[in-house]
C-alpha cells in the first residue's frame, strides 16, 4: 500500500474554554478549547473531552417514560438523592430543571427555586447547571434566585434568551456564573445573542450556546448543520461564534413518539426499551459529532453508552 | 465652559475638603486611628465595598479612621486653584478634578459621622436611609442591567411646593427611575415636603431619602460605583472603567431643585465625572456641548418659565427634559387599545358586511405622512383628532383621513422618514378588526364593526403608532406625536403638502448614486440557510430579495448595531468599471466564511454577487442572442434558457458565484447601474411579462434613457418565446440592439 497523506485543514480559530465549578469545594470541569472539528485529532487539538450532564428535576416526573422511572426508582421523589445517584451513574455535571416553576405546572417561585438549588448544591460536589422552566419571565424570577444561592460556585444558568438576556447576564456577572445562551436554530441569532451578552459585560468565557436541539428524526439534520456552521465559523476565527455548545439531547429524544408509544407500532420497531435508549444515544452522539461540548441525558444506560463512545472518539 | 460654574464648584471643593480635614483631625484626636469605619443603612445592613467612591477611584479600603488620611491628601492635591477675576481658563478637566475631590471629602465626612453615631441622619423623628446596602444594590442592579429600571435620579434640594415635589417623584417613578433624595434649601428639604404629603419613602417604593445635607448625595455616587463593581465586572481602582460603565449603562442624572450654592456645584461636578448630567430648575448657565456626559452636562430650566398651564404640567415637562438630556429610552409594555393586538391579525381582511368605517380606497381620500421635527417642537405621546371622530359618520361611509406623524430623536435623520413611515402599515395591521393596505396617498384603511363596538376610535391609531415606534425604533426615535384629521377641506390641503414631500423624497432617492456614498451595507440575514452568502447593498441596487434598500439597511444598523446589516466601507477602488473595492472584497471574504474572494458590483460575467435563495428574479446569459434574460419568481413558465425559475434556483442559490447568472430584485432592472459592464438594459432580450406590466411606466423611462425608446417592445417574454429557436427570429424581426452589440462571451 502506498503512503497516503491525509489532507489536514488548517484552522486559525479556537473554541473558548469555559470552566464550571472550581470553588467552595466544588470540583471543576473545563469544556471547549478545540482547534479543529470534533474528534478530528489529526487536524488540531481537542484538549477537553465533551461532558455528560444528567438531568434531575425539582419534582417527581411521574409523566416520564416507565423505563426512566424504573431505572431511577425512588430517588425521583427527592431531588438531592436523585442528584447523588446521578453522580454514581457517571454524571460529569448535574443539570437541575426547575420544572415546577412552569406557569402550567406548579408555578412555583423564587423561594422554591432557592431550596431546590440548595438541595442539589449540598448533595453533590460536581458542577451544576440550573435550567429554568423555559418561559423567559419565569426564568428570570427563578434563575436570579438560584444564582444568588449559588454565588461564587460558578454554575451555569439557562435559558438565557434574547428576551431576558440582560437579567440573566446581570445575575451571572454579579454572582460569577455562566449563561447558557439559547437561540432558535439560527446562526445569526446565536451569534447576535453572544454579542449582546458581551455588550452587557459578560465575558466570552462565561457563555455556553444552546443552539436548540431536535431529536433523531425530528429535524436533527438541521440542528446538526447549524451547529456545524457555528463551529466552522468559530474555527475560522469568529470569536462571537466560538462558545462551547450545550444540547438537551435526553429531553428531546424522550418526548418523541418512538420513545413514548408502545402500542400499535410496527413489529419492526423492536423492543421499546432498546429503541428508547438507542434514540437518546444516537441523538446524543450525533450532536457530539456536530460539536456539542455538553449533552444532557436522562437514562443511566445511555450515559454509559455515550461515555464509552466519547472515550473511543477521544482515543487518538 | 461656564466660568461661573467652574469658579463656584472649585470654591465649593476647597471648602468641603477643608471641612473634611478639620473633621478628620478632631475625630482622630477623639477616637484614634483604629476606630472602625463602615457604611450601613438604617436597618444596619452594610456593604463589602468600604467607602465605595474612594474604593472605586483609588482601590483604597477605608476600614478605620486612620485609612482616611491618604485619600484626603489626594483630594487636596487634586484641587485646582480658584480662578481669579482675570483668569478665563477654567476647563472641564479642572472642574472634574474639583468634583472628584469633593466626592472624596464628602464620603470621608459621612464616614466620620458614622464613627460619631450621626449617620443615618435622624430629623424630626424620621430616620433617613443612609447609604444603600449591598443586598439592595444587587436587587436593583439586576433591574438596571435588564433595563426595567433605566437608572436613578438624584434629587437635591426642595421643590417649589409640596405638590410639585410629589408630582416630580411620581413622574420619575412612572419612567421607572429610582429616586434618591438629599440636600435642602434654607433648611427645607424635598424629604420634608414628601413626608408632609404622606408619601411613603423607602426601598419598597423606590424612593430613598439619604439625608438633608448636600454631602449625603455622595451615597448616590457610591451606589453607582458598586453597580459597576457588581455588574460591570470592574475591579475597584479601575476608575476609568467604573466611570465609563456608569456613563453608558447607568442612566442616572442629578435634578437640582432650588438655588445652587458652591457645594452643590462642586457635588454636581463630581456627578459629571460619572457621566451624570445635572438639570436645574433655577436660572444658571448651561454647559451644553457633549464631553464627559453623553449629551449636555448642565441644563438650566427655570421652573416658572417652563411652558405649561400649571405647575403640574411644568413638573411633567421638567422630568421629560431630564429623560431627554440623559438619553433614557422608554419602553411601553403593551399597546393600550381596546382590541387585541399582535402579528396574528396582520393579514386580516375586513369585508363589506363587517365594515363600520372606511378611509381611502376607490373614491376616498386617505394618506399618511411622517416627518422629523426638533425635539422642542413636539410633545411625546400627544394624540389629537382634528375633526369629527368615527361615531359622527354613518356606518360604511368613506371618511377622509390624514395620519400625520411627527417624530424627534437625537439619532433621527431625515432619510429615515420613509423607512419609518412604511411601518405604519405593519403597525396598524396588528390590531384586531383593522385592515390597512397601501402607503403614502394610496392608503386604504377599514375598521370593522366589532372593533368599533369594543371601543376602538381614531385616537387609538395614535396609541398603536406611539407604542410601536418607541419599542421597535427607540434607538432613533425619542418622541412621537400623532395628529389625525378627518375634515375634508383640511385633508385635501394637507395631502398637497404631503405629495410635495413624497416627490422630494423620490427625487432625492433617484439622485442617490453609488458614487455619492463611501459606505455600502451588508445583509447576512439569510446566512441561516445560505451560510456563505453576503448581500452587498449599494444605493443603486437593493437587496436581491427586494426588501432592503440601502437606506433601510442604514436605518436597520442604527436600530440594531449588532444585527445583520453592517456598514461596509468601500475602501480603495480597484476597478471603477467593474465596481471592485478593497473594503467590499475583504468584507465579503470574511463574512462568506472565506469562500468568496472577489466580488464585482457591476458585472454579471465576472465575479457577480452570490444569491441566498430569496431573489425576486434570476438573470441568465443567452449566448445565442448575445443578451440576457430575466425571469421573476412569480413567472412559472419555461424560459429560453431551458429552465424555469425554480430549476434555475438550484444553480444560482446557496451562496455560489456563477458567472453569467445572478439573482436580483425586480427593481434592479430600473437601476442606472443595471449590469453596466455588459451594456445595461440594452442587453435584455427576454423579461417576465409580470415585471414588464408591473413597471411599465418606469421601464419606458429607462428605455428612453438608454436611447432606445421602443426597447420594451423588442424584448420577448413567455407569451412570445420559451425557446431560443422562438426567441432569435423575434429579436431579428424587431431589430433588438443586443444582436449587434459587442460579444458577451
Amino acid at each position: 500500500m502506498p503512503e497516503v497523506e491525509v489532507p489536514a485543514e488548517k484552522w486559525t480559530g479556537k473554541v473558548h474554554e469555559v470552566t464550571l465549578g472550581g470553588s467552595n469545594g466544588r470540583k471543576s470541569v473545563v469544556v471547549g478549547g478545540e482547534t479543529a472539528l470534533p474528534f478530528l485529532h489529526f487536524e488540531g487539538a481537542m484538549p477537553n473531552k465533551p461532558l455528560i450532564a444528567i438531568e434531575v428535576q425539582d419534582r417527581n416526573p411521574t409523566d416520564w417514560s416507565p423505563h426512566l422511572i424504573s431505572a431511577w426508582g425512588d430517588v425521583l421523589a427527592d431531588t438531592g438523592a436523585w442528584a447523588k445517584k446521578a453522580v454514581e451513574y457517571g454524571a460529569d455535571i448535574i443539570a437541575l430543571r426547575l420544572r415546577s416553576a412552569h406557569p402550567e405546572e406548579a408555578d412555583t417561585g423564587a423561594d422554591e427555586a432557592r431550596k431546590s438549588t440548595d438541595k442539589v448544591l449540598s448533595a453533590v460536589d460536581i458542577p451544576v447547571i440550573i435550567l429554568g422552566p423555559g418561559v423567559a419571565e419565569k426564568d428570570n424570577k427563578v434563575l436570579v434566585a438560584a444564582s444568588e444561592v449559588a454565588k461564587g460556585q460558578r454554575i451555569a444558568l439557562g435559558n438565557c434568551e434574547e428576551k431576558n438576556h440582560r437579567t440573566i447576564a446581570a445575575s451571572c456577572i454579579a454572582d460569577g456564573h455562566v449563561a447558557i445562551a439559547k437561540t432558535p436554530i439560527e446562526i445569526n441569532l446565536a451569534k447576535q445573542l453572544n454579542i449582546l451578552l458581551c455588550d452587557v459585560g459578560l465575558s466570552p468565557d462565561s457563555i455556553l450556546m444552546d443552539p436548540t436541539t431536535g431529536a433523531l428524526g425530528y429535524g436533527i439534520e438541521y440542528c446538526y448543520s447549524v451547529m456545524e456552521r457555528l463551529r466552522l465559523a468559530a474555527l475560522g476565527g469568529d470569536k462571537m461564534a466560538a462558545m462551547p455548545m450545550f444540547c438537551t439531547a435526553g429531553e428531546e429524544s424522550w418526548r418523541q413518539k418512538e420513545s413514548k408509544v408502545t402500542e400499535g407500532v410496527p413489529p419492526s420497531w423492536g423492543d421499546h426499551l432498546e429503541r428508547s435508549l438507542s434514540w437518546e444515544g444516537i441523538t446524543a452522539v450525533m450532536l457530539l459529532n456536530a460539536g456539542a461540548n455538553i449533552v444532557v441525558l436522562r437514562h443511566p444506560a445511555t450515559v454509559t453508552l455515550v461515555k464509552a463512545t466519547i472515550d473511543k472518539l477521544m482515543a487518538t | 465652559m461656564s466660568r461661573f460654574i467652574a469658579t463656584s464648584a472649585i470654591r465649593g471643593a476647597h471648602g468641603v475638603v477643608t471641612k473634611a480635614e478639620e473633621m478628620l483631625k478632631s475625630a482622630l484626636d477623639k477616637h484614634g486611628e483604629e476606630a472602625s469605619v463602615a457604611f450601613v443603612d438604617k436597618e444596619g445592613v452594610g456593604s463589602t465595598f468600604f467607602l465605595p467612591v474612594i474604593y472605586g477611584y483609588l482601590g483604597h479600603k477605608i476600614e478605620k479612621l486612620g485609612d482616611m488620611a491618604w485619600p484626603l491628601e489626594h483630594a487636596r492635591s487634586l484641587l485646582p486653584p480658584v480662578p481669579g477675576d482675570n483668569l478665563w481658563l477654567p476647563y472641564l478637566g479642572e472642574l472634574a478634578d474639583a468634583g472628584v475631590a469633593t466626592l472624596f471629602a464628602e464620603e470621608i465626612i459621612k464616614g466620620i459621622e458614622f464613627v460619631e453615631g450621626k449617620q443615618p441622619e435622624v430629623r424630626n423623628g424620621f430616620t433617613f436611609n443612609g447609604p444603600i446596602s449591598d443586598v439592595q444594590t444587587r436587587s436593583w442592579g439586576i433591574q438596571m442591567v435588564d433595563g426595567s429600571m433605566p437608572g436613578f435620579a438624584a434629587v437635591i434640594g426642595a421643590a417649589k411646593s409640596n405638590a410639585v415635589a410629589v408630582k416630580i417623584v411620581r413622574e420619575l417613578q412612572s419612567k421607572g427611575q429610582l429616586v434618591f433624595l438629599s440636600g435642602s434649601n434654607n433648611g427645607r428639604s424635598i424629604v420634608d415636603q414628601l413626608l408632609e404629603e404622606g408619601v411613603d419613602l423607602g426601598y419598597h417604593t423606590f424612593t430613598v431619602p439619604f439625608g438633608t445635607d448636600t454631602e449625603a448625595t455622595v451615597y448616590a455616587a457610591g451606589y453607582a460605583s458598586r453597580a459597576a463593581f457588581s455588574f460591570g465586572n470592574v475591579e475597584p481602582g479601575n476608575f476609568r472603567e467604573i466611570l465609563l460603565y456608569n456613563k453608558f449603562r447607568c442612566f442616572a442624572f442629578a435634578l437640582c431643585l432650588g438655588p445652587m450654592d458652591d457645594l452643590k456645584w462642586a457635588t454636581g461636578a463630581g456627578a459629571i465625572t460619572y457621566g451624570f448630567p445635572a438639570i436645574l430648575d433655577t436660572v444658571a448657565p448651561n454647559i451644553l456641548p457633549t464631553g464627559i456626559t453623553k449629551y449636555e452636562h448642565v441644563v438650566s430650566m427655570p421652573f416658572d418659565d417652563i411652558p405649561g398651564k400649571d405647575d403640574m404640567e411644568r413638573a411633567e415637562r421638567l422630568i421629560q427634559r431630564c429623560i431627554e438630556v440623559r438619553g433614557i429610552k422608554i419602553k411601553i409594555p403593551s399597546v393600550p387599545i381596546p382590541v387585541a393586538y399582535g402579528p396574528a391579525f396582520e393579514g386580516e381582511i375586513v369585508r363589506r358586511a363587517d365594515l363600520r368605517a372606511e378611509f381611502g380606497g376607490k373614491g376616498g381620500i386617505c394618506f399618511e405622512w411622517l416627518s422629523m421635527k426638533d425635539p422642542d417642537e413636539i410633545e411625546d405621546g400627544k394624540f389629537t383628532v382634528v375633526g369629527p371622530d368615527i361615531d359622527s359618520f354613518e356606518a360604511g361611509t368613506k371618511i377622509p383621513l390624514a395620519i400625520v406623524v411627527e417624530v424627534a430623536g437625537r439619532k433621527m435623520q431625515k432619510d429615515f422618514e420613509p423607512v419609518l413611515e412604511r411601518q405604519i402599515h405593519h403597525f396598524t395591521n396588528g390590531a384586531e378588526g383593522i385592515q390597512h393596505v397601501g402607503q403614502r396617498d394610496i392608503t386604504w384603511i377599514r375598521f370593522s364593526k366589532g372593533a368599533v363596538e369594543k371601543g376602538f376610535t381614531l385616537k387609538h391609531l395614535g396609541d398603536i403608532l406611539h407604542t410601536n415606534y418607541h419599542n421597535d425604533f427607540g434607538a432613533i426615535v425619542d418622541k412621537i406625536q400623532v395628529t389625525i384629521y378627518t375634515e375634508q377641506a383640511k385633508v385635501e390641503e394637507l395631502i398637497k403638502q404631503a405629495r410635495d414631500v413624497y416627490r422630494e423624497r423620490d427625487i432625492r432617492m433617484a439622485g442617490m448614486t453609488d458614487e455619492s456614498v463611501d459606505t455600502y451595507y451588508s445583509c447576512t440575514l439569510c446566512q441561516s440557510f445560505a451560510p456563505n452568502h453576503v448581500c452587498i447593498i449599494n444605493p443603486e441596487r437593493t437587496g436581491l430579495c427586494g426588501a432592503y434598500s440601502w437606506l433601510d439597511c442604514r436605518a436597520a444598523y442604527e436600530i440594531k448595531p449588532t444585527g445583520p446589516n453592517q456598514p461596509v466601507p468601500k475602501g480603495k477602488c480597484l476597478d471603477p468599471v467593474k465596481g471592485v473595492w478593497e473594503g467590499v472584497n475583504s468584507f465579503v471574504y470574511e463574512h462568506s466564511q472565506r469562500s468568496v474572494e472577489r466580488f464585482t458590483v457591476y458585472s454579471l460575467m465576472d465575479a457577480p454577487m452570490t444569491t441566498c435563495g430569496c431573489c425576486e428574479c434570476n438573470m441568465v446569459v443567452i449566448p445565442e442572442a448575445n443578451g440576457v434574460m430575466i425571469v421573476s419568481r412569480d413567472d412559472y413558465s419555461m424560459t429560453p434558457c431551458g429552465m424555469t425559475f425554480t430549476t434555475l434556483m438550484g444553480t444560482i442559490g446557496g451562496g455560489q458565484q456563477t458567472p453569467g447568472m445572478m439573482g436580483h430584485s425586480k427593481r434592479y432592472v430600473l437601476s442606472n447601474k443595471f449590469i453596466p459592464v455588459e451594456g445595461g438594459i440594452k442587453r435584455l432580450v427576454w423579461l417576465s411579462k409580470n415585471v414588464k406590466e408591473e413597471f411599465a411606466e418606469e421601464l419606458k423611462e429607462v428605455c428612453e434613457r438608454a436611447g432606445v425608446p421602443d426597447l420594451i417592445d423588442k424584448m420577448a417574454d413567455g407569451t412570445i418565446a420559451i425557446t431560443v429557436d422562438e426567441l432569435l427570429p423575434f429579436l431579428e424581426e424587431k431589430g433588438h440592439p443586443a444582436l449587434t452589440m459587442e460579444s458577451l462571451l
